[in-house]
């Protein structure tokens, strides 16, 4: 009976000190498990466990883990900002978007569209719009012609992004302008010769026909003279693209001396008969100082020439073209200006180039090739000079050439310094 | 998208932006309804006619934005004049625009008429002038910017002296018969229109000095009537002087 007590009492208490020996390393197992199971989510090594049954070796391994995962995160910040740098390089706009159609990334060229006003307004809306239709699943694009000013066209294309199942979109925004400009010149460029070369030989083989079968004194005379001018106008469209491929030949102005003074008062020279069969005056102001730079005098006398032709064949009668050169610090600039009928806003852009007519009909009246104002583009680019024009329909036009002076007292200032470095 | 609750100022964010949207569309068609004009061009007259339809679209859906959210959300103090600041600018953009419908029937009005380069010169000035002022309205709009909404009705002074030598040159081209009796009324009706362009950008301005300010001028007119009323009280005028002026 006793022993029974004995022996049960001595089995409960063995029971209860196995319990909590069980309990505590049950405990500590599910602890080990548990710390072992984040460490294996947060990237641990899983053939290591073995290696691991010490709580130590565990805690060590986590260590080394979180400190790899940090670099890598480090990295990977990084190669995110490199990124982001070379987006930012474009000139393109790249936008992001959510399934919301909010913005999540973004890059540079992005900026003015985002939070936009004016006309980059209307951009963004063109942008929200087709992010949803991105959204849902298709592409899109569109063209936007902006009339600014500046005048623009850009075009806006999303594509989806799906992100992880979730719906997304990219957007990009791009100034097409120059592209389109340069599109515009190629195909004007074609048309337009051929409509200049073909005009006049058109008109020459139609009266030499007429002129076949007349007899009347009168009228044979006058077609003879129609012809006459006819071909006298080809002949000048030749002469005036041939100096054309002559100045875009040459590749720079050569090394003389020249004083635009002297180009200046011999161009006006040159057109004085013409200014007054159209009762135009032209005034040269000469500069009282130093006009001479480094270039080639026939090159800037037809350059010259050219812009005060045009100024004389595009003024009403009884107005006055001034011409003047003025020295302005180390530059020595020509002024042209007319008080005639000026150029369109929207054309001053396209004037150098061959064969662009502002007003076809005007332009043959006044007889000119349509290739002046390349010939002075071409001239002065091998000058490495600029050229500016402002003009206002109904006032007038200012052509304003820009050339680096080389002058005496330059000269003199370098002759002092390299005699200062001797001294 | 889907319709989610949206909190007072985005409300008033989102009021903010579609304004300047419209802004935006009256600004564009300034420029290219002028373009249309000087061109002769028949499809964009067309066109700017049609594209009116999505202004007042648009300032519809501002307007029932502004009481909606003047409904709901009761607005006070600055938040009110922002939504009643909303409601006027609306009016004055839509309008505008249609403006610029009115140049472009014009443009189908004088078809074949050849203008002269000064009057092509003046309109082309006045139409640069007149978008100018109204992107100046809606930078001052956007930045909340009083002073500068003020500074709109002085910058317009160009605009109306551009006029009146616009209607001086179709004095002139019509005495040298360059353009009929029917053209130069249109020609002045078109100028008119970018005159009135300048005056509704001016009025957005002033709108703009309310917004920030709670100020407008005609306050000050308003207060010269009172002082006037109670200075006549005082001195004992008022029967024949005040009635006279009710009567008015």
């Amino acid at each position: 009976m006793n022993s029974a007590i004995v022996s049960a009492l001595i089995s409960a208490v063995l029971a209860a000190a196995l319990a909590t020996f069980l309990a505590r390393f049950i405990g500590n197992r599910a602890q080990r498990n548990h710390v072992y199971e984040s460490a294996m989510r947060l990237g641990l090594d899983s053939a290591t466990e073995n290696d691991l049954s010490r709580f130590d070796d565990l805690l060590s391994a986590v260590e080394r883990s979180v400190r790899d995962l940090r670099s890598e995160s480090y990295e990977s910040d990084e190669a995110r900002f490199r990124l982001q740098a070379a987006l930012d390089a474009l000139s393109v706009a790249v936008m992001v978007f959510d399934g919301e159609g909010l913005v999540i990334d973004s890059n540079l060229a992005s900026t003015p569209f985002l939070e936009a006003r004016h006309g980059d307004a209307l951009v963004g809306a063109a942008v929200n719009d087709l992010v949803r239709i991105a959204n849902s699943g298709q592409e899109a694009s569109t063209v936007i012609e902006l009339f600014g000013p500046p005048r623009r066209t850009v075009i806006v294309s999303t594509l989806p992004l799906p992100d992880g199942g979730r719906p997304g979109a990219v957007a990009f925004v791009e100034d097409i302008t120059e592209r389109r400009q340069l599109e515009a010149i190629r195909t004007d460029l074609v048309a337009n010769i051929s409509h200049e070369l073909k005009t006049p030989v058109g008109a020459i083989g139609l009266l030499a026909e007429t002129l076949e079968g007349e007899h009347d004194q009168v009228v044979v005379e006058r077609l003879a003279s129609r012809i006459h001018t006819e071909s006298m106008r080809i002949a000048q469209i030749i002469e005036d693209l041939i100096e054309l491929s002559r100045i875009e030949s040459i590749d720079g102005a050569g090394s003389g001396s020249v004083d635009l003074n002297e180009v200046a008062a011999d161009a006006v020279e040159r057109l004085r008969a013409a200014a007054s069969q159209a009762g135009v005056g032209v005034e040269l102001h000469a500069s009282t100082s130093k006009t001479v730079i480094v270039g080639d005098h026939r090159q800037l006398l037809s350059a010259i020439g050219n812009l005060i032709d045009n100024a004389i064949k595009y003024s009403d009668p009884g107005t006055t073209v001034e011409v003047t050169v003025e020295r302005s610090d180390a530059e020595v600039l020509v002024r042209v200006a007319d008080h005639g009928i000026g150029i369109p806003t929207r054309d001053i852009d396209r004037i150098f180039e061959r064969f662009y007519r502002v007003d076809q009909a005007r332009s043959r009246k006044t007889g000119g090739t349509g290739l002046g104002l390349a010939i002075v583009r071409h001239a002065i680019a091998n000058h490495d000079a600029s050229i500016e024009v402002e003009s206002r329909l109904g006032e007038g036009s200012v052509f304003l050439l820009r050339f680096q002076s080389v002058v005496d007292d330059t000269l003199d200032a370098q002759t002092i310094s390299s005699l200062n470095e001797r001294a | 998208m889907p319709e989610q609750r949206k909190t007072f100022h985005q409300d008033l964010d989102e009021i903010r932006d579609d304004i300047v949207r419209l802004g935006a569309l009256v600004g564009e068609v300034i420029p290219r309804g002028t373009d249309v004009l000087l061109t002769n061009n028949m499809h964009g007259a067309q066109a700017i006619i049609e594209a009116d339809d999505e202004l007042d679209d648009l300032s519809l859906r501002i307007e029932e934005r502004c009481y909606h959210v003047l409904a709901l959300q009761q607005p006070m103090a600055s938040d009110l004049r922002s939504i009643v600041t909303g409601l006027w600018l609306t009016g004055e953009l839509e309008r505008s625009g249609d403006l610029m419908v009115n140049v472009a029937k014009g443009t189908r009005r004088i078809y074949g008429v050849t203008l002269d380069p000064k009057l092509r010169g003046l309109i082309e000035r006045m139409s640069e002038e007149a978008s100018r002022l109204m992107k100046l309205a809606l930078d001052a709009y956007a930045e909340r910017n009083a002073s500068l909404g003020v500074a709109i009705d002085d910058i317009d002074d160009a605009l109306d002296t551009l006029h009146g030598d616009y209607i001086e040159a179709i004095f002139e081209s019509h005495a040298t018969n360059d353009i009929g009796l029917q053209a130069s009324v249109q020609l002045a009706l078109i100028g008119r229109y970018y005159e009135r362009i300048g005056d509704h950008a001016v009025n957005i301005g002033q709108r703009v000095q309310y917004m920030v300010t709670g100020w407008l001028p005609e306050h000050t007119g308003a207060a010269r009537l009172v002082a006037r009323r109670s200075l006549e009280a005082e001195i004992g005028v008022e029967g024949s002087v005040s009635e006279a002026e009710n009567g008015r």
